[in-house]
């Protein structure tokens, strides 16, 4: 009852209280009356003054002086000589009846003070249990933004990290090819041998950035989600010719061996996004292996799928390494290069329902980068 | 900008030690320096630059700042600790506080990525000579002269083309400063702590007013300019040909 009474209003609170009061003063005074011949004036005063006490602590002051108020008019009415009137005739009795007075509108109006001092009490206990509620949904939501201020914090420093590595990848070359250019637009005599090595270091500048310009627009059409595959049956044996050819220079100091099996089928790709996994595979061995080394080119049918292989003479990628290694931006130990290659590889490496990873060499040292292309499934009309 | 004649009388097999750790950059520049009469030493990363300058004692030193191992200036403060060779640090594009840093940490000049050859190879020349002089007998100079441009100390007096200017004290100490450090680029920090003293340094916007101030009085001719304002670096007088 005391926890539905404390959630009323305080005008129906009092009214309640009131209620209560008058209708115990009518419950207690009804079987006092019936013994009223046989008990002192002690028994209806003391009986009577709980309804005071009772409407008090459910209404407050008001109720609890109103029934003690009734509860004083009855006890003068029913049980002090004459009966029926307020008139008192004997001392003892207007004693009585005013000590009755004073108890029971003392006791109604203290029962309020005590019952407001608890409820205060009990409304301070429950603020400050909202108020450690309100604390602990702050600290959670502090710390969902801090975990989210983290996260676009990652990405704008990831995005600086593009930009920065971008910016020294474009510019490397092109501080060769400036340099250069300057110097012998500046007349300076070189012999015949030195001035072509200086033409041969900016044709490599140049074609650099050109294989890193497409890596960007490359990088941008599989961010925009507008990478898809042109697929044409693509004979691996071509591609890999041609791109030696093209990657000349970037071969000059390393042997490229590649053994491709007389019988490998043809694959289903994109031929200009096929090259562009091979020459950032390649680049990327040409890196790790030091000059006068090895790259070795291999391919394989397994499970209707052609692995393809570039393995180089570097110091390895360790297993922890592995799968980092193709996320963009990572680039290894002051390596020259954006680390953007590897990255648009697994893109386009998956675009084709392919997969792609690195593990360690048949004999342990440097890496093996491969990866995977479906195999050339005839057409109905090419068959008939 | 200068002939080749000119840059080979430079030259004369003095030690030039380039850090960088592009290879291309190395040869090219290892190939200009070369037909210029300087030899070079190489070095790939921080740690193989600092004991080459030790080991070789080269006369001036191309170091890049974005290196592998260590950072460009902690290379530069390094050398710095036991040598005044002239350094001329490279720079990417937009790297200001780097120019600057490097600049106040004792390098002599800076070059940006991309640069052109004549131009570095200009830059340490002016390094080289102004080392050369040992500095103090030209900072006691009481006579500049940087292309037509005539600065009296002594007289206090400036000719610009033979005519006679009239500067402020304050102009004056601006220019005499730059005067006798002249194709060197100087950072706002050093130009205020010299000509407006110690408590000075980051006032660079009194020094927008007086190069403005200058400009108009020597009648600089904005396509050919004397007084160089190396954007958020600081100054630079160089002779107009």
């Amino acid at each position: 009852m005391d926890v539905s009474v404390a959630n009323l209003s305080k005008p129906r609170r009092r009214l309640l209280g009131l209620l209560a009061g008058l209708l115990l003063v009518a419950v207690a005074t009804a079987p006092l009356l019936h013994v009223r011949s046989e008990v002192t004036g002690v028994t209806p005063a003391l009986v009577l003054i709980l309804p005071g006490i009772i409407a008090g602590f459910i209404g407050g002051r008001v109720a609890g002086l109103v029934s003690a108020g009734a509860a004083v008019l009855v006890l003068d009415l029913m049980f002090i000589e004459p009966y029926g009137t307020l008139d008192v005739h004997v001392t003892d009795d207007l004693v009585a009846l005013i000590t009755f007075a004073a108890v029971a509108f003392s006791v109604a109006s203290l029962v309020e003070v005590a019952t407001d001092r608890r409820r205060a009490a009990e409304q301070r206990a429950a603020q400050i249990l909202a108020l450690s509620e309100e604390k602990e949904r702050f600290r959670r939501e502090q710390e969902r933004l801090s975990v989210e201020k983290q996260a676009l914090e990652q990405i704008e420093d990831a995005r600086r990290a593009l930009l920065r590595s971008v910016s020294h990848d474009l510019r490397t070359p092109l501080a060769t090819i400036r340099a250069i250019t300057s110097d012998l637009r500046d007349g300076t005599a070189y012999d015949a041998s030195t001035r072509d090595e200086l033409l041969d270091l900016v044709g490599d500048e140049a074609e650099r950035l050109d294989r890193l310009v497409a890596n960007l627009l490359s990088m941008s059409r599989i961010e925009s989600g507008a990478l898809h595959p042109d697929v044409q049956a693509v004979d691996l044996d071509e591609l890999v010719t041609e791109g030696r050819r093209r990657l000349g220079r970037v071969l000059r100091d390393v042997k490229l061996d590649a053994v491709l099996p007389a019988d490998l089928p043809l694959v289903d790709a994109d031929y200009t996004l096929l090259d562009q996994v091979l020459t950032n595979l390649v680049e990327n061995a040409v890196r790790h292996t030091p000059p006068g080394g090895t790259i070795r080119v291999e391919a394989a049918v397994a499970d209707g799928m052609v692995e393809l292989a570039v393995i180089d003479q570097g110091s390895g990628v360790p297993p922890s390494e592995r799968d980092w290694v193709f996320e963009p931006f990572n680039r290894g130990d002051a390596s020259r290069s954006s680390g953007l290659g590897l990255a648009i590889c697994k893109a386009i490496v998956e675009a084709h329902g392919g997969r792609i990873w690195v593990d360690d060499t048949a004999g342990g040292h440097g890496a093996r980068f491969a990866f995977t292309v479906p195999v050339h499934q005839a057409r109905i009309e090419a068959a008939t | 900008m200068n002939t080749p004649e000119r840059d080979r009388e430079d030259g004369d097999g003095s030690l030039i030690l380039v850090v960088d750790d592009e290879p291309p950059i190395t040869r090219a520049l290892g190939a200009a320096l070369g037909a210029r009469g300087y030899k070079t030493a190489i070095a790939n990363n921080g740690e193989q630059a600092l004991k080459l300058a030790a080991l070789q004692d080269p006369a001036a030193v191309i170091l890049d700042l974005g290196l592998p191992d260590l950072d460009g200036i902690e290379v530069l403060r390094r050398i710095r600790g036991w040598s005044e060779v002239p350094v001329i640090v490279l720079t990417a594009e937009g790297a200001e506080d780097r120019k600057v840093r490097a600049l106040d940490d004792g390098a002599d000049d800076y070059v940006t990525k991309p640069f052109s050859t004549p131009e570095l190879l200009a830059r340490l020349r002016v390094a080289l000579r102004h080392r050369r002089r040992g500095g103090q007998v030209e900072l006691d100079s009481p006579v500049h002269e940087v292309g037509d441009l005539r600065i009296d100390v002594a007289h206090r007096t400036v000719e610009v083309e033979g005519r006679a200017v009239e500067l402020t004290p304050k102009e004056f100490a601006f220019l005499a400063l730059l005067a006798r450090h002249a194709g060197k680029v100087l950072t706002h920090r050093m130009i205020l702590q010299e000509v407006w003293g110690p408590e000075y340094g980051t006032e660079s916007e009194y020094l927008r007013v007086y190069a403005s101030q200058l400009r108009k009085k020597l009648a600089e001719d904005p396509s050919r300019p004397r007084l160089i304002t190396e954007p958020g670096v600081g100054y630079r007088l160089i002779a107009r040909n």
